[in-house]
């Protein structure tokens, strides 16, 4: 089935340029007459009174294509067993909707998005304010540290609420990782809710590429992948999987492995920054720039699919774009999960203390905004848009298994199948026999694994922490090291060159002032 | 209160408004920025920082280097075609200029990409020789902004001066050293000065041809991510104060040299 799904998307593509072309016509054209019209209509109305008093400003901020923004064609319906979901509307505007017919309050939301999670973080230096933001779990954990964020109010996890999807849907996995993770004895849990989620792992092409290969960070400054391999350009996850390669054999130890405290060992080495440490990664990362092809922003999904580049370190949910992409040209990629450990991270909505300021009909508001953003349709509107994976697994309600199945589970027609077991995720007592998918065989180092990867896999998953200020500027360092070109590396060559180009330069002035 | 008179002044108002809201109070928060510290005091180590790590004087290097050979890769190929264009008797001569000016209308990173796609048909991988793609990338980019002021000096150039050369008995090439190439000079230097410039900067030309090295604009960025304004706000500044020493010192040579024109 993944193939319908892609075929959808590719349609939706198409569509969202033509309406986004003619959504740009259409606000050029009608744009000067609509604010005469409203600046009327606002008039009218400013005498009529109480009610608008009660219209609730929700200022929300999140990442740049994140959210299911509605206007699904018709065949873009998906169609389970327990019937069909569709995005008519955006999310915002069915969340002022359903937020009025549920509370009886009218509710204005202002939708705006970031690029990085720095690139926020300035913009809340600098002074805007947002009642809801969704950053990722170390921007989470440096706003908490800073004291500037608001904890979730005990309504909010009151399971007997039926419109606290949130608490009632969250994946029980996840659920625990935020509540056994704290900064300064604040637990996670108490401020942040969960939004997406993904891992850290390498797309290949398994033409070129063994899976044994890529199963480990090592082989980003492989020399026999010498210019085929590209990097994110970001110093944390280039950060993780260095340490990944220096710190391998330790890492596939049995030793380490088999100890009790195997979890905390792993998250303690992969958030080392000790000196030692930072100038080996240094090290490395300065034989993988040598030997990679680029460090990219956003170019490494293309070159993967265009053949530039064989290997790409890449997200989860990119990951599955990545290969979605790929079989369109019938190229065939897959994804692998390094054996060292792997990078877990979340985007989470935690609120801003400058922004909700105590306002209780506010904060209600950003808490009723989480759990419509966890209802299962919703969650489903929004995974199929975005193409990343939800932290919500749905409790009782088993759409989201179900669509999870209607993407990847094989036809009856498919040849080889595997069991795929997604229990962990889904079930609490992790015994899911409910949540086995059986997909066709290769889905199993493909996009179903990079959507919910397995256990074993997920095992060996670490958190990366934020770093206080002068761990994060002896990282920063270290990354201008590796990027900048070293004044010392100048060659005799250049140096003279470049003193003979300002000898010339000086004469020829001097020359000319000289006439004067 | 006597009665507004609209006079010609009035007409600078917005343009004076756009550059004091844009232009000046921002230089006003660079320079605040660029001589503090996290804490807000008063510090000069941004500037003895920049000229004292390797990294920022090895980038500051390289990006002369890749403006350098910029600069010097679109004059090669812009006098030629500038002069030859304006010395062509041909009636189509609008048309001949819009074909040099009209890549400036397709948008710039498009035509980045389909470089990219040129080159590595050319190279087989782009990663062989970043620092040669950058520099045909960024010619590729400025060429027409060399091309333009070169053209318009040359085509100005009054005809009877090269005729007064030849009466007099120089060569072709004698003219064209002694008259053409010196009173052209203004063109060739705002030419320069609107090439050498920006590539020292513009770091999404390096992005996108995969040359991972980081030029001026894009260390700026990696400050300012690490959440240091103060440190990428002292490299801009500094920056400022190259094409500041730049301007005035070409500036006072375009003067002479039209003064020389005059006077010949």
């Amino acid at each position: 089935m993944t193939g319908r799904r892609i075929a959808k998307r590719m349609e939706k593509m198409k569509r969202r340029l033509c309406s986004g072309l003619l959504l740009c016509i259409c606000v050029c054209l009608f744009m000067p007459m609509k604010s005469v019209l409203a600046s009327s209509k606002e008039a009218g109305e400013e005498g009529s009174g109480e009610r608008d008093v009660q219209t609730v400003t929700l200022r929300v901020s999140n990442w740049e294509e994140y959210i299911d923004l509605g206007g699904w064609d018709e065949e873009e319906t998906i169609d389970l067993d327990s019937g069909d979901i569709i995005g008519e509307n955006s999310m915002i505007e069915d969340f002022e909707e359903w937020y009025y017919k549920t509370y009886g309050i009218k509710v204005k939301v202002e939708y705006s998005t970031f690029g990085t999670n720095e690139d926020l973080y300035n913009m809340l230096t600098l002074g805007d304010t947002y009642d809801l933001v969704c950053p990722s779990e170390y921007m989470i954990m440096k706003l908490m540290a800073e004291d500037q964020v608001v904890p979730l109010s005990e309504d909010f996890f009151d399971t007997r609420d039926n419109n606290n999807y949130y608490i009632n849907g969250v994946s029980p996995y996840i659920k625990s990782i935020f509540e056994e993770n704290e900064i300064q004895g604040r637990y996670w849990s108490d401020y942040a809710a969960g939004y997406m989620w993904g891992i850290t792992g390498i797309v290949y092409n398994p033409q070129v590429v063994s899976e044994e290969e890529a199963s480990s960070w090592k082989i980003l400054n492989d020399p026999k992948y010498h210019r085929q391999i590209t990097i994110k350009d970001n110093v944390r996850d280039s950060y993780f999987a260095a340490m990944g390669a220096v710190k391998s054999g330790l890492l596939t130890s049995e030793e380490f492995l088999n100890d009790p405290d195997y979890k905390k060992n792993l998250e303690k080495e992969m958030n080392d920054t000790s000196r030692k440490t930072l100038a080996e990664v240094q090290d490395y990362l300065q034989d993988v720039k040598n030997n990679a092809y680029s460090f990219e922003t956003d170019s490494g999904k293309a070159d993967m699919i265009t053949g530039k580049a064989v290997i790409n370190l890449q997200w989860s949910g990119d990951g599955v774009y990545t290969l979605d992409q790929a079989d369109e040209d019938d190229f065939t990629l897959a994804f692998a999960v390094p054996e060292e450990a792997t990078n877990i991270y979340f985007d989470g909505w935690v609120m801003l203390k400058n922004g909700i300021n105590g306002d209780a009909a506010k904060q209600h508001a950003a808490e009723a905004f989480i759990n419509f953003n966890s209802r299962a349709d919703n969650v489903i509107r929004n995974m199929y848009y975005v193409g990343y994976t939800s932290v919500i697994s749905g409790g009782e309600d088993r759409r989201i298994f179900e669509y999870a199945d209607w993407c990847y589970g094989a036809e009856e027609s498919e040849e080889e199948v595997s069991e795929y077991d997604v229990g962990y995720f889904f079930s609490k007592d992790k015994e899911g026999k409910d949540y086995v998918i059986t997909a066709p065989a290769d889905q199993v180092y493909r996009q179903l694994f990079a959507q919910y990867p397995t256990e074993e896999a997920i095992s060996r998953s670490a958190l990366m922490t934020y770093f206080d200020e002068e761990q994060n500027q002896a990282i920063n360092q270290m990354w201008i090291n590796i990027r900048c070109y070293n004044i010392h590396d100048v060659p005799v060559w250049a140096w003279a060159a470049a003193g003979a180009v300002v000898f010339v330069l000086a004469a020829f002035t001097i020359r000319a002032l000289k006439k004067r | 209160m006597h009665k507004y008179r609209f006079s010609r002044k009035s007409l600078g108002v917005p343009y004076a408004l756009f550059l004091l809201i844009f232009v000046a109070a921002p230089l006003f928060v660079l320079i605040y920025y660029a001589f503090t510290n996290g804490r807000g005091q008063f510090t000069l180590q941004n500037l003895t920082g920049f000229f004292s790590d390797p990294n920022t004087l090895g980038t500051l290097f390289y990006s002369f280097g890749i403006a350098f050979a910029t600069t010097v890769v679109c004059l090669l190929l812009a006098y030629p075609t500038a002069y030859v264009l304006a010395a062509s008797r041909l009636r189509a001569k609008s048309v001949l200029i819009m074909i040099f000016i009209m890549p400036m209308w397709i948008n710039f990173s498009l035509r980045i990409t389909a470089l990219k796609e040129i080159l590595t048909w050319l190279e087989g991988s782009l990663a062989y020789h970043p620092f040669l793609n950058t520099v045909l990338g960024m010619s590729y980019d400025f060429l027409p902004f060399m091309i333009l002021p070169i053209y318009t000096t040359i085509s100005k150039l009054d005809g009877a001066l090269l005729e007064a050369a030849k009466d007099l008995g120089a060569g072709d090439a004698q003219a064209f050293l002694r008259v053409t190439l010196p009173l052209s000079l203004p063109g060739v230097i705002s030419g320069v000065s609107m090439v050498f410039l920006p590539a020292m900067t513009n770091y999404v030309v390096l992005d996108m041809l995969y040359n991972s090295t980081y030029i001026m604009g894009s260390l700026i960025g990696s400050y300012f991510s690490a959440y240091n304004w103060h440190g990428g706000s002292m490299i801009a500044l500094i920056l400022l104060g190259i094409i500041c020493l730049f301007t005035l010192l070409t500036g006072g040579m375009e003067e002479e040299n039209t003064r020389g024109g005059a006077l010949l």
